[in-house]
């Protein structure tokens, strides 16, 4: 294994093994999400969703859900002086960036696992879009793992580290939430998933993911100088 | 089609005057309808323009105003601070009309501008 | 000297704008469609392809800022972010000018230029107290043009996607400034976008050279060892 690749991966598994020890912000994430999904029941007043309701009542409680969770990635490594012991050490900062991205990737695709069955449960009459939707999930997945990294790894650093992240992400993510509710919109119409211009969505969703992760890596060296 | 004509109405006209659809005759090179509905609103969104701009202007005077104040300290913290500085002579702190504005903008000087201005010029006065 | 050639700039811009706003009403012709409201339009569309343009040469500083380390290029990729930040609210009141004046509501959904262009600006909004929240002045500099950087590479994917939101049963309603205008149109036109840039560009090199000259202020503060101004604390980045 080249040592980069060997940087990641051990990352990588740190992250994932200090997130399974303590299990605090999965579980929480999962949590807020659910109790969001009762609100909009009553908010809404509806028993069932379809279409764009649905579309946009997952992707708002997803996306305020990971919001939530993002700032624990950097937050707990600031605190315990981690990352004086990554600067230090002589490995390239873009793997750095990738393994934090895929940590969180991982995270996020973990949240979902668990509620968006509990909203197929709660609000969908069939199960049908779920394969299709996960295409979409996993890939606005990636741009929100990139752009949550790249941003709450700054934001840990200024004073109003709960507030920034939060603010400076929520209008950068407008275009991946824009394409990932166009595309999920007609996948949970009510007579059954209609793919109307997925691929179109699909393709902006990449674009952003590949804009996003190669300006995370590229610039991620700054980040962490002192 | 029907804008293209519209336009070339307009623009075929040679010296004199422009029909307008149903507006009646106007002389070519008058300012068009200020009075009507239409007016208010464009007047209004080049008024909202001019003003942000003279809002800038009023930014940048206030910072002005600022430096100039900053540059008068400074200016008679350095000539105070100066042993044999020519024509300073007894304690008494120079009237000239260079003070008066100065005695006038003490009143804005912070709390820490003052401490340090005050026993300056007594210090200063004492050592010539 | 970021005053060198202010003066000759701020007549550029001057002369540049009263002859814009005089062709605007007294050259171009009545719009058929939309009569003395299209007028608008000479003011709000040159005021946002500026603002536009700006935010993109923010990241471009910004770029200059991380791979040369020289803090100016730090200070320019602020101002420019600032400036155009002034402009986009410009934009964005005239634009529901507009909105009312041709719909009766101060906004609409309808319009996808409007629309992105109010998503950029609520990112760029997102600047300052992103900046100012960071308190060691080396690490906001640098953060600051990772932001401008990343902000700047969202511009065109947010203008995409609102595009493509964009439902196709409202037809567009800003088709009369694209394409097919007439010659006399055009040309006033391209002489308000003209004025406006340089607008900005005065505004910005006012701005640099009023940064430039309180920097000079704390730098003769220092030679003389005079008590420090404990005035408004100096946040904004600065320029010496």
């Amino acid at each position: 294994m080249t040592p980069t690749r060997a940087a990641f991966a051990a990352i990588l598994a740190k992250d994932l093994r200090a997130e399974l020890r303590t299990l605090q912000s999965l579980p929480a994430m999962a949590l807020f999400a659910v109790t969001a999904f009762v609100i909009f029941r009553f908010g809404l007043d509806r028993t069932s969703l379809s279409g764009s309701l649905a579309s946009g009542v997952l992707w708002a409680t997803l996306l305020f859900a990971a919001l939530l969770g993002i700032n624990r990635l950097f937050v707990a490594e600031r605190e315990e002086g981690g990352f004086d012991a990554i600067r230090l050490a002589p490995i390239d900062r873009g793997a750095l960036f990738a393994a934090k991205a895929a940590a969180l990737l991982v995270f996020l695709l973990a949240l979902e696992l668990v509620v968006v069955p509990v909203f197929a449960i709660f609000f969908l009459d069939s199960a049908a879009a779920l394969g299709p939707l996960a295409l979409v999930l996993l890939l606005a997945d990636l741009g929100l793992a990139a752009t949550g990294t790249l941003i709450s790894s700054m934001a840990v650093h200024s004073r109003a580290r709960d507030l920034l992240g939060p603010l400076v992400l929520l209008p950068l993510v407008v275009p991946l939430m824009i394409a990932a509710t166009g595309a999920s919109e007609p996948l949970l119409a009510l007579h059954g998933p209609d793919y109307h211009r997925f691929g179109t969505w699909l393709a902006v969703l990449c674009l952003y993911d590949l804009i996003f992760l190669l300006i995370g890596w590229a610039v991620f060296d700054f980040l962490l100088e002192d | 089609m029907r804008k293209e004509r519209a336009y070339l109405i307009l623009r075929d006209r040679s010296m004199g005057e422009v029909q307008l659809f149903g507006m009646g005759l106007l002389p070519i090179g008058a300012p068009a309808l200020p009075l009507d509905e239409a007016g208010k609103y464009v007047a209004g969104a080049y008024l909202v323009f001019l003003l942000l701009l003279l809002v800038y202007v009023g930014i940048m005077a206030a910072k002005l105003q600022r430096m100039e104040r900053e540059l008068r300290d400074l200016a008679s913290f350095a000539e105070q601070g100066r042993p044999g500085t020519p024509g300073r002579e007894a304690e008494d702190v120079p009237v000239d009309v260079e003070a008066q504005p100065a005695a006038v903008s003490d009143r804005n000087l912070t709390p820490s501008e003052a401490a340090a201005g005050r026993p300056d010029r007594v210090r200063g006065s004492s050592d010539v | 000297m970021y005053g060198k050639g202010l003066k000759p700039l701020s007549i550029a811009t001057v002369v540049a704008i009263a002859v814009a706003f005089s062709l605007v009403f007294f050259y171009a012709p009545l719009d058929a469609d939309q009569g003395f409201i299209q007028k608008i339009f000479y003011l709000h569309v040159p005021l946002a392809i500026t603002a536009l343009v700006g935010f993109v040469i923010g990241g471009v500083f910004a770029i200059a800022h991380l791979r040369g380390g020289d803090r100016r290029w730090d200070a320019y990729s602020y101002v420019s972010i600032h400036m155009s930040v002034i402009f986009g609210v410009a934009v964005l009141i005239t634009g529901a000018i507009w909105a009312k004046a041709s719909w009766g509501h101060w906004w609409v959904w309808d319009e996808p230029t409007l629309v992105s262009f109010l998503i950029v600006f609520l990112m760029y909004a997102t600047y300052y107290p992103f900046r100012y929240a960071i308190e060691d002045r080396d690490r906001q500099a640098r953060y600051a043009s990772v932001f401008a950087i990343v902000a700047g590479a969202f511009v065109p994917l947010n203008f995409i996607a609102v595009r493509l939101a964009q439902s196709l049963v409202h037809p567009r309603v800003f088709a009369t400034a694209n394409g097919g205008l007439p010659g006399s149109m055009m040309l006033t036109f391209l002489v308000c976008l003209a004025a406006v840039a340089l607008l900005w560009v005065t505004l910005v090199k006012l701005e640099l050279t009023a940064k430039s000259a309180s920097g000079q202020l704390k730098r003769l503060r220092r030679a003389l060892d005079a008590p420090a101004d404990s005035g408004s604390p100096r946040i904004a980045p600065e320029v010496s």
